[in-house]
């Protein structure tokens, strides 16, 4: 079963083409990391699989339109476009998104959402105002409402950004643990640390240079293309590691 | 016995507080206050068009051209920062058009200015049981409006992309907003004026989110600021023979500089 289908996906802004006839299928369940450097149109891609922006050619999503299959799936943002100035509860964060269809919420949509932030590990800041929360903190919370609606495909916008690396080994964890019966489709400059649970990497720079498994596409000379520099690879066994890695962000 | 008029004032000052309620809190979340001072002089041209009608060709509320003025350039506003527009400077041209209007409107009814100066500064002691209606008829409005859509306003507020990726009509809830808006300033006209509508829109909603933290605690304490503010400037007039308006302001104003006072 194919969970994104596009073919010929283009996307412009005004003058400025952000991706250029992308087509690509990719199957559900799996994982997908999506790389390339700024302005590769990495989360214009993102956006056009969940149906925010205009484009040209086709993009099913679950064999649907992008709109329509918006409730199946689940969506973190980067965290610039949060506004802070809204005084929520991290209770409030997840409970907006369980219940946005509904004038009010019911006990289940409550333990629904406590279930769903004890999972990332925040169960104890229900109560807690958001902003005042630390950067990684508020990424575990996002985390937990794109995920509140236990949606099939779950997409995720530079998802490590702020995080120490005890909450960015938590998070994978969890992807780890939730991979099995959803898509999962991450934006990440570094992928190292996700290397073991990646199925497929996808490298973007508004043109799509490469879609494989991990082995098969992180190779220097894909690498290259890719950023415009040479970066070194390391081969164990299974899998690679990108020495030095894409850290701009 | 308490004078008519008085009444309607005390009355006009808890309907205030509900718009101050639910229109300031929002306004003050979503970081668009000076969007409703914007609003507030476009109001102010519509009604000084409004006026000149009256006077020239037929018999007209003021207060309806004031309206639909409001909306007008309230969803201009919209337009523009959907347009990529930076939404300070979509609402300061929209000030320097409406305040242009406001002027133009305003030497065209040079012997009707004492009306339009009601408009100005307002007069929250001086309601007519029609303006009264208007008002609570405005109230009624931003209150469905706010108790419909709450939720998806607020999640819009918070987090636009998201709002819109979870299947909320992210412009549709924005245009609900900017109507909300232009219709609870419309409502504060008579009562504070063009002017004033900022102090007692903004100020307690802005007060209200420093001391009290969360997205209720703020609704309901704007409510009593705004009351608290209303009825002391009420308060205060009669002994100092000073609109009560300017009073309502200065309160709401020093409620706002305690706040200060808090981390």
């Amino acid at each position: 079963m194919l969970s994104v289908e596009a073919r010929g996906l283009t996307v412009r802004y005004g003058d400025y083409v952000a991706l250029e006839d992308v087509s690509i299928e990719i199957e559900h369940p799996s994982l997908v990391v999506i790389m390339g450097p700024n302005g590769a149109g990495k989360s214009t891609f993102l956006k056009a699989v969940l149906g925010l922006i205009p484009y040209e050619g086709t993009v099913n999503v679950f064999d649907e339109n992008p709109k329509d299959a918006r409730r199946r799936v689940g969506y973190l943002p980067q965290r610039e476009y949060i506004n802070l100035n809204v005084p929520l509860k991290v209770r409030d964060v997840l409970l907006l998104s369980l219940t946005s269809r509904k004038v009010a919420v019911s006990r289940e949509d409550v333990a629904r959402a406590k279930e769903t932030l004890s999972m990332v590990g925040m169960e104890n800041f229900w109560d807690s105002r958001f902003d005042s929360l630390s950067g990684g903190q508020q990424q575990r919370v996002l985390f937990a409402r794109a995920l509140v609606n236990d949606p099939d495909m779950l997409i995720l916008d530079e998802p490590f950004s702020a995080t120490d690396v005890k909450t960015r080994i938590s998070l994978i964890n969890l992807l780890h643990r939730i991979k099995r019966d959803k898509t999962i489709l991450i934006v990440l400059h570094d992928i190292n640390p996700m290397v073991e649970c990646t199925d497929r990497v996808m490298l973007l720079n508004r043109r799509l240079l490469a879609y494989g498994p991990v082995v098969e596409v992180i190779t220097e000379e894909n690498l290259e293309k890719l950023y415009g520099t040479r970066i070194p690879v390391v081969r164990q066994g299974p899998v690679c590691y990108v020495l030095g890695g894409d850290r701009h962000a | 016995m308490l004078d008519i008029l008085l009444i309607r004032g005390i009355v006009a000052m808890f309907l205030i507080a509900i718009v101050s309620a639910t229109i300031g809190s929002f306004s003050v979340f979503r970081g668009s206050t000076f969007f409703v001072a914007g609003i507030a002089h476009g109001a102010l041209a519509g009604a000084a068009l409004g006026i000149f009608i009256s006077i020239t060709f037929f018999e007209i509320n003021p207060l309806i051209v004031a309206l639909l003025f409001s909306i007008f350039f309230a969803l201009s506003i919209g337009f523009a920062t959907r347009r990529k527009e930076d939404v300070d400077i979509a609402v300061g041209v929209m000030f320097a058009l409406s305040m242009s209007l406001a002027v133009l409107f305003l030497s065209m009814i040079r012997e009707y200015a004492t009306v339009a100066w009601g408009l100005i500064i307002g007069d929250v002691l001086l309601l007519s049981s029609g303006d009264l209606n208007i008002l609570l008829a405005s109230v009624m409005t931003v209150l469905i409006i706010f108790v419909l859509f709450y939720r998806k306003m607020l999640y819009v507020i918070f987090d636009r992309e998201s709002a819109e990726a979870a299947g909320i009509r992210v412009s549709l809830h924005e245009t609900l907003l900017f109507i909300m808006i232009a219709v609870g300033v419309v409502a504060l006209l008579k009562c504070v004026g063009s002017i004033l509508v900022y102090a007692l829109l903004i100020v307690p909603a802005a007060s209200s989110r420093r001391l009290f933290g969360s997205v209720p605690g703020t609704i309901v304490g704007a409510f009593v600021i705004s009351l608290v503010s209303g009825l002391g400037g009420i308060a205060l007039s009669m002994y100092l023979s000073v609109a009560p308006s300017a009073l309502a302001g200065l309160i709401a104003s020093a409620i706002y500089a305690i706040s200060l006072l808090k981390r």
